[in-house]
């Protein structure tokens, strides 16, 4: 199982002292935020792509180059990439290239994004964004698994014999995850793949989200990937943590009660008990996480958004100081001791070329009999 | 027969409950005793919060989804709300505009409203009736309107028993046998079910006079209109997906 975290990189005021970082600020947080994932062990570092104030992360390769450089075990992911306004052949070549600098410690998790206008901005029509995550994924999958591309399609000009550079590594394509909170399409996407499925719940109930997984589970297994069990699925999750749980909410509850997205909505309580907030000391964090297999069932990565709403970059720390020492260690073991026999671990970029080297050799050993 | 109500008053006893619960009976009044109507009222006062709650988290609270779930299975709907600045409420609005867009697709529904002043009864035309033809609902004929005034005038009875027959006609169960879907829990007597606010049960509400049940309207009922699904779809757990390889080919250039 992988633990991470994920960060949206908004840049909001902090409710406390009114005070707004700037925007070079706030980008030198995020991968402050990342060295330090790594430096308390946790897996995964995922950044979201956004192209409007009050967010910051548009060009997620070129941070999460950065953080490549300056790590060695984290994974560099992504939450999510535009796989509808961006050009297909573009996000192959960039996320390619990041492959090879940081050695394979990369995937991504491909999304439509929450914006509107965005579509226009980059020439696309948002009457179309199913149908252009449909068809981009489509060319970005044989982008990386066929050398030379011959392709016509809806949303672009042809391609002819079209060779995406570098090739992956190790002829490895980068995993993909297809995140969504509410589009069965991007279920069944992920499950006629046999890609991961990344539900983001931490706006969301669980009986919804448990829905959505056990749809992606479901089309794993009619498309031939494997049990239901032994499908990818990863999850979100927000927590505030403090030794004390009366210390945690009044520290956070300015934050919460002025949050982009649900602040000025639902009181913390409610979204405490609705969602799977969580705000209290690290054993709780625990507690309310174990039970998310009670309705995901044994799952494979596990994201935490602990950097926004304006909290300060030390207060941040601080929190993944707790999820590095207290919280990760012991979710390791109790998901560990609890998961079933024959699910999955989350795949890596090893595991991948491991694989594809036993698929190989399995060929090879075919075409020897057939000779013989 | 399901029957839900939708009731957008907001005072204590409300005039808008109320004209909602005498359509509600004049419906209930008309269906066989072997089949009797199960109805639920939603009290959208009791849910304010939630429904706004709903728009800027984009999830329903526990209450408000039970809410709209039950709107989204009946088998027909009455709504009622008083006029605020020449049209329905804001609450009003507001919960349909959180309801599933495909949810009132083919459903009957009697509109109605309340007001201080008769000059405000073309919102029912105006306001009302457009809203509900947006969400593809089959809206009967005759909408009920109840100014002060009319709730010590004759005729209001006449008005939601003509309304009620018209919506009775159009619920898969209703007609003049009963025949049709089964439709509720049936076996137990005039359902109660309570979605929010006060329980409503023909023996426990205080408005509800006997309406004599006289012969339905002759409305045809129209075929089932269903939501809007593809052809080609699977239905897996609660949805509907288009399996991934036609949902490409569907993009291919020709």
């Amino acid at each position: 199982m992988q633990f991470g975290i994920f960060t949206v990189g908004d840049v909001t005021p902090d409710p406390t002292t009114g005070r707004t970082p700037s925007e070079h600020e706030r980008i030198k947080a995020m991968v402050a935020i990342a060295q330090k994932a790594e430096e308390v062990g946790l897996d995964v570092f995922a950044t979201g792509e956004h192209h409007n104030p009050p967010f910051v992360p548009s060009s997620p390769t070129t941070m999460l180059g950065w953080i490549a450089a300056r790590t060695e075990n984290l994974i560099l992911s992504t939450s999510t990439t535009l796989i509808t306004t961006n050009d297909p052949v573009k996000i192959a070549e960039d996320f390619a290239m990041l492959q090879h600098l940081a050695d394979g410690r990369m995937d991504l998790m491909m999304g439509r994004g929450n914006t509107g206008p965005v579509y226009p901005w980059f020439g696309k029509d948002i009457r179309q964004g199913i149908n252009l995550a449909v068809e981009n994924y489509a060319l970005l999958y044989r982008l990386w698994r066929e050398d030379v591309v011959t392709w016509e399609g809806k949303f672009r000009t042809p391609l002819q014999s079209f060779t995406s550079t570098p090739r992956p590594l190790d002829g490895v394509p980068p995993f993909v995850w297809h995140g969504s909170i509410r589009s069965p399409e991007i279920a069944e996407q992920a499950a006629y793949y046999g890609d991961g499925f990344f539900h983001n719940n931490i706006f969301w109930p669980a009986d919804h989200t448990k829905q959505m997984i056990e749809l992606y589970r479901s089309r794993y297994a009619h498309y031939g990937h494997g049990t239901p069990e032994q499908a990818i699925v990863g999850l979100g999750g927000q927590v505030f943590m403090r030794r004390n749980s009366q210390d945690a909410v009044r520290e956070f509850r300015p934050y919460f009660d002025n949050a982009p997205v649900y602040g000025h909505g639902p009181s913390l309580e409610d979204f405490t008990q609705q969602t799977p907030l969580t705000v209290g000391t690290p054993e709780q964090v625990i507690e309310k996480t174990l039970s998310f297999r009670d309705y995901a069932g044994d799952y494979q990565r596990q994201l935490f958004l602990v950097d926004h709403a304006g909290l300060p970059l030390k207060t941040v720390l601080e929190q993944i100081d707790m999820l590095g020492e207290e919280v990760v260690p012991v979710l390791r073991e109790e998901f560990a001791k609890r998961r079933a026999a024959g699910v999955p671990e989350a795949p890596t970029h090893a595991a991948r070329v491991a694989a594809a080297a036993a698929t190989a050799v399995g060929a090879d050993a075919d075409k020897e009999v057939s000779a013989s | 027969m399901r029957l839900v109500v939708v009731s957008a008053g907001l005072s204590v006893p409300s005039s808008t409950r109320l004209l909602g619960d005498r359509l509600a009976a004049a419906v209930v009044g008309r269906a066989p005793t072997g089949a009797p109507a199960e109805v639920e009222v939603v009290e959208l006062r009791d849910l304010a919060v939630e429904i706004a709650h709903h728009l800027t988290t984009g999830f329903p609270g526990p209450a408000l989804g039970a809410a709209l779930s039950a709107v989204a299975d009946a088998d027909g709907l009455i709504v009622v709300t008083p006029v605020f600045s020449a049209s329905y409420s804001g609450l009003f609005k507001s919960f349909f505009d959180v309801l599933d867009r495909d949810a009132l697709a083919g459903k009957p529904v009697l509109v109605a409203a309340t007001g201080g002043s008769a000059r405000h009864s073309l919102v029912l035309e105006h306001a009302m009736r457009p809203l509900f033809a947006y969400l593809r609902a089959v809206v009967v004929p005759t909408a009920v309107y109840a100014a002060s005034e009319d709730w010590g005038a004759e005729g209001l009875a006449e008005r939601i028993d003509r309304a009620a027959g018209e919506l009775f006609a159009l619920v898969p169960a209703g007609g003049p046998d009963g025949s049709g879907d089964e439709g509720g829990s049936g076996g137990s007597g005039a359902g109660r079910r309570v979605v929010a606010g006060a329980e409503y049960g023909t023996d426990t509400a205080p408005y509800i006079a006997p309406v004599p049940a006289p012969a339905p309207a002759a409305v045809p009922a129209p075929a089932p209109v269903p939501a809007t699904r593809r052809a080609d779809a699977v239905r897996v757990g609660g949805f509907d997906v288009v399996p991934f390889a036609d949902q490409l080919a569907a993009l291919r250039p020709r």
